[in-house]
């Protein structure tokens, strides 16, 4: 055989295997353009679901880097006479996308300030009196910082102080192994239960409040939200912590606070005084939050605070430029530009005409279903689609579904923030996995008994509590 | 010459770096050790690779050096690396050389044939960008994992394939060579005469007649085979086997044998979508199997 063949087809050949999804994805759409349009769907709102289906193919299976993604929605969107390009392109920018890029330069410009050092010393003050105290603490502070600061910003502190008391412990032994896991997922589940928080927590807080200002003309504000999730957050935290108790149980002796305790005391002058200034900045935005908000927007100011950071000179642009992932939020935007489409056209109320006509079908047909299976869905689809491009595709429907009621909406949101089955379905869990300490099995093993818990939770809170506030 | 040996968790790992440093020591070769981490996804990369950063300015070990560090004490153990006191592991640089590719770099003096490096990624790009880049010849590689990893690795990898499965350091191996009349069993033979001088090891080669009693071409080749392995003194056996190739070069070999295939001249369509002999006999065999390409 022909040698320069050889090397062609077998080059094809690599190209499909590590791109067959997209493959897979484009034969899909095209299939799916080749069908007449679906009764009491317009053309262009059927074709805005024909991309949210190729989205959610390319996204699962990252055939294609995100940037790619992006683009490709933006053009199939005027390509395919969804939107004309002003109007894509004015639904790309909006302060929801703001507020996912000033999040994460946020974030790296706190990561970088190395506050864990003082934040462990913190807590060995309040919770160093016995290890399970110090674990307690450990996950609550993930949980209280995470609520404000967001999951990549806390995991990237946090995780540290947890791998320096875990470092020296044999994890051949049962005892030993428990303690190391018990440590990761306090930090982890502490990061994540207190994401949904506030609307700062996750940038499918904000995407879920934006689309009810444009969608339903409901505002919530900062305040509302807490209101709303703060008393769920403390009651999953107290269920994580007894759950994980349970499944990993440990004498915890090996783990070393002491040892930690030592390495914590060296610091210097100049470090004393930008650890000083980020915590004023910090403060100072998450009070522009409360306070702020309605006037300015969660996306500007989380921008203020990434640019507070650059004009003190405490982080450079090249640091924010090289560790800032450009793609999600190119993503982000473009899911987001989509969700608007998905809603101007007409698809998502098409969408919950279907679902309802499938509610009717069912012996009891009552909020309490429709209510269960669009909650069910966030959380399922977050955990393998992640929780904000979730948010951003589904929250039209689950708006649709109830418009002037926001359990739905808000449900929805918080739903998505429970990213307990699989390791891709936020930064903390893919951080968490890539220790090489947590298999998917063992996440999904653990998670799965959060993740029905955290659901009930949200309903009886859903039901007892909200309509009371 | 030059060799990748990969490695994952320590437990498994053992036979693989013993085999392949003993390949590469007999052969004078440069060694690049590889552990190839978790695939990361597009949403967390750069959040893990801030983390990443964090860890290492904390002097904790960021995922994988663990393995790497047991990587270095086994061959120092082994003597492949001569260790004074000023080339402690601890002492290790990282160095980003590339996209997905770190150096480990140790101070003191180490030996300049053998590198230790840490990937991330999906094993079959990583891998094959390690090959396009360096130019080895052999990729070493556990027999455990994905089962479609290895007819992959075959298919893709631009170098030799050693799959060491259930290879034990005590037992004493022969080779099986499986021949036919394709241009692949040429390129089997050569790696199985420099394999069986380098280890003294007894060559068996074996031909399957598939219905037919015998076939011309695969006399001849099993001919020449013999003489050219008696023109370099090595102890050798010839037999014929009747069946179909794969059940039964897989119910022939035991244990303590290295098989020895060269690569299919099938087309390579064909090959992604249906297989062929030598990735089934990789596949299926319980001993180590190399692919000559």
């Amino acid at each position: 055989m022909n040698e320069s063949y050889k090397i062609i087809s077998s080059s094809i050949l690599y190209w499909f295997s590590q791109k067959k999804w997209f493959v897979y994805s484009i034969l899909i759409a095209l299939f799916l353009l080749s069908l007449s349009t679906p009764v009491g769907l317009t053309l262009p709102a059927y074709h805005s679901l024909i991309i949210l289906v190729l989205v959610f193919i390319l996204v699962t299976f990252e055939p294609i880097p995100f940037p790619a993604i992006a683009l490709l929605t933006l053009v199939l969107q005027v390509v395919l006479g969804v939107a004309p390009p002003n109007e894509v392109a004015s639904s790309f920018m909006n302060d929801a996308v703001l507020f996912v890029m000033g999040s994460l330069m946020f974030a790296i410009a706190i990561v970088h300030q190395g506050l864990d050092i003082r934040l462990a010393r913190m807590i060995i003050y309040f919770f160093g009196k016995s290890k399970r105290l110090f674990l307690m603490g450990l996950m609550t502070i993930s949980a209280i910082l995470s609520s404000f600061l967001g999951e990549h910003t806390v995991i990237a502190i946090m995780l540290p102080i947890g791998l320096s008391v875990i470092k020296n412990i044999d994890t051949q032994k049962t005892d030993g192994k428990n303690a190391v896991l018990l440590t990761l997922f306090s930090v982890a589940y502490g990061t994540i239960i207190g994401s949904i928080g506030t609307p700062s927590g996750g940038a499918r807080n904000v995407i879920m409040i934006n689309y009810l200002q444009e969608f339903s003309n409901v505002n919530i504000d900062y305040w509302k939200w807490m209101k709303h999730a703060y008393p769920i957050l403390i009651i999953q935290l107290l269920v994580a912590y007894f759950v994980l108790q349970f499944t990993f149980p440990s004498s915890l002796k090996n783990i070393q606070i002491k040892g930690f305790k030592k390495k914590v005391q060296a610091s210097d002058t100049k470090k004393n005084i930008n650890h000083l200034f980020s915590c004023l900045i910090i403060v100072f935005i998450i009070f522009s939050w409360f306070t702020f908000n309605d006037k300015y927007g969660l996306g500007i100011i989380a921008l203020a605070g990434a640019l507070s950071f650059m004009i003190f000179g405490m982080i450079s642009w090249e640091e924010i430029n090289k560790n800032t992932n450009w793609g999600v939020i190119l993503l982000f935007a473009a899911t987001i530009s989509l969700g608007f489409q998905i809603n101007e056209t007409g698809a998502s109320s098409w969408l919950v005409l279907k679902f309802n006509d499938l509610l009717e079908a069912l012996p009891s047909n009552s909020f309490n279903i429709s209510w269960s299976i669009m909650a069910i869905i966030s959380g399922l689809t977050a955990n393998f689609f992640t929780s904000s491009a979730t948010v951003s595709l589904i929250g039209p429907m689950a708006i649709e579904l109830q418009p002037t009621d926001i359990t739905f909406a808000l449900s929805s949101a918080i739903a998505s923030g429970f990213s307990f089955l699989t390791v891709i379905s936020s930064p903390t869990a893919m951080i968490l996995y890539s220790t090489g300490l947590v298999s998917t099995k063992l996440f999904f093993r653990v998670g799965i008994l959060m993740f029905s818990i955290s659901i009930i939770i949200l309903y009886l809170m859903s039901q007892f509590y909200w309509i009371n506030i | 010459m030059k060799i990748l040996i990969a490695i994952g968790g320590k437990e498994f790992s053992k036979p693989t770096l013993d085999l392949g440093m003993k390949i590469s020591n007999s052969f004078q070769a440069s060694t690049t050790i590889a552990y190839v981490g978790k695939k990361i996804s597009q949403f967390s990369e750069k959040d893990v690779s801030v983390v990443h950063q964090n860890l290492d300015d904390r002097e904790l070990y960021r995922p994988g050096i663990r393995t790497l560090e047991w990587a270095y004490d086994f061959l120092v153990s082994k003597k492949y690396i001569e260790k004074d006191n000023n080339n402690n592991f601890d002492d290790y640089l990282l160095v980003d050389e590339e996209n997905s590719r770190m150096k480990v770099l140790l101070k003191g003096k180490n030996s300049d044939k053998i590198d230790l490096i840490m990937r991330t990624g999906e094993i079959i790009e990583q891998l094959k960008s390690e090959v396009d880049r360096n130019k080895q010849e052999i990729t070493i590689i556990g027999g455990g994992g994905n089962k479609g990893i290895h007819s992959k690795l075959i298919q893709f990898i631009d170098s030799s394939i050693f799959v060491v499965k259930n290879y034990s350091v005590n037992k004493k191996y022969k080779i099986l060579l499986p021949v036919n009349d394709s241009q692949g069993s040429n390129m089997a033979l050569e790696t199985a005469i420099n394999f069986a001088k380098a280890y003294k090891l007894e060559v068996e080669i074996v031909s399957v007649y598939e219905g037919k009693k015998s076939i011309k071409g695969i006399d001849r080749f099993v001919e020449k085979s013999i003489n050219k392995l008696n023109k370099n003194s090595i102890k050798n056996n010839a037999k014929v086997l009747e069946g179909t190739p794969v059940n039964s070069i897989v119910e022939h070999a035991k244990d303590d044998s290295i098989i020895i295939l060269g690569v299919s001249p099938k087309n390579p369509f064909l090959k992604y979508f249906f297989g062929s002999k030598p990735i089934s006999i990789a596949e299926k065999c319980n001993c180590p199997v190399l692919i000559a390409k």
